[in-house]
């Protein structure tokens, strides 16, 4: 996502998707699932299939690994999604079994493919340090 | 310049000594002070060799390797290596395996687990470092492999093919990443050398393109890009270098 982010830089902020996907020689479908993240948090726009570098977007580039990850931490931890996780966690003293969140989300979301909707949490709650994930105990810990 | 890695008049060879395959052929060249160089050229043109024999992973057939004036016999412990598969351990933590690259070197237990800490967030690891490699995308393992090279703080980085085996969005974004610890004087090696088959990554990322020929690998071109940084990697003037040792390779 970060690197698409750096190449709507390169196109001074806006450019036409399916121009990224030829310049990057990517398959449209491999770019939607960055688009799509980028766009949830708020870095970037989709207009007549342009995509646009939010203020936001442009402000989370500027900074260094620190001030991104900091910048992701409050975007993410704002998503109403992961506030209903970290608030179930919140309920068990901050720290939840992966089998006590994969039948929450079974129970809140059955449509949802619960696995895979896990490892989404874990990446993006790692990479945003709202969580930390022991795979061997499979212990979910929220980061104060 | 003063160097920091010098080849003079390098061969190397392989099989036996009636037939043998020449994988490099007289060699020369040198790597200096804070210069990030670039080597290219098709496959089997023993890109990959040479860094070997800079690291002292292999030795040279014929003619002799320096580093900072001193010649080559043992697997210099001033270089660390990226490798294009990532070669990390697969039943280790991010954080145990960042700390193998302090191996065989003096710290004690608490040091090293520091310093690993450190490393782990400097390449934007912090939040994996529990995490084993198979929870980890293409991406994030090539990070496990930087950082366990930077946590010795080598004087000379090695990257051969670093962003070869990434999608294209993740490799934009790594390069940015190395290209910013490369402006960082505070944290970046003396040098870096990088191996790479795509002469616009070099091109956009070094000081100074070294072109090898097909088999037997000899140095067809010593290309310097002249660009001030930062770069776009669109830029007509990139472009132009490009087209060049394009030129020379196809």
């Amino acid at each position: 996502m970060i690197g698409l982010l750096e190449v709507l830089e390169d196109f001074e902020g806006r450019v036409d998707v399916a121009k990224v996907a030829d310049d990057l020689i990517l398959e449209l479908d491999d770019l939607l699932p960055a688009v799509e993240a980028a766009e949830l948090l708020g870095f970037l726009k989709v207009e007549s299939g342009d995509l646009i570098l939010t203020e936001e977007g442009k402000q989370f580039l500027s900074r260094g690994t620190k001030g991104r990850k900091k910048l992701l931490n409050k975007r993410v931890s704002s998503l109403d999604f992961f506030k209903m996780i970290v608030d179930f966690a919140k309920n068990h003293n901050d720290e939840v079994t992966k089998k006590e969140l994969l039948d929450f989300l079974q129970a809140k979301m059955p449509d949802a493919d619960a696995e895979s909707t896990f490892h989404w949490i874990v990446e993006w709650g790692r990479s945003s340090l709202i969580l930390k994930y022991d795979s061997s105990s499979g212990k979910i810990r929220i980061m104060p | 310049m003063v160097p920091i890695i010098e080849l003079c008049n390098v061969t190397k060879t392989f099989g036996s000594s009636q037939r043998p395959a020449i994988v490099l052929d007289s060699i020369n060249l040198f790597v200096g002070e804070h210069e990030f160089v670039g080597i290219v050229g098709p496959s089997g043109s023993g890109k990959s060799t040479l860094l070997r024999l800079m690291m002292g992973l292999t030795k040279p057939t014929e003619g002799e390797i320096y580093y900072r004036g001193k010649k080559v016999q043992d697997v210099c412990a001033g270089m660390a290596m990226v490798f294009q598969t990532f070669a990390i351990f697969p039943w280790l933590t991010v954080v145990e395996n960042v700390e193998l690259g302090l191996q065989g070197k003096p710290f004690a237990e608490r040091e090293r687990r520091e310093r690993a800490l450190r490393t782990v967030e400097l390449m934007g690891l912090n939040g994996f470092e529990e995490a084993y490699p198979r929870e980890l995308s293409g991406g994030m393992k090539q990070r496990v492999g930087l950082a366990r090279a930077l946590i010795s703080d080598p004087e000379v980085l090695l990257m051969d093919e670093p962003f070869s085996s990434l999608d294209p969005l993740t490799a934009t974004h790594l390069r940015e990443e190395v290209l910013d610890l490369w402006s960082d004087l505070s944290v970046a090696p003396e040098a870096v050398v990088m191996v790479t088959h795509n002469v616009e990554e070099a091109v956009y990322m070094a000081d100074r393109v070294i072109v090898l020929t097909p088999r037997p690998g000899r140095i067809a071109r010593d290309v310097p890009v002249q660009i001030p940084r930062p770069r776009d990697p669109r830029s007509s003037d990139l472009y132009r270098v490009v087209d060049e040792i394009t030129g020379l390779i196809a």
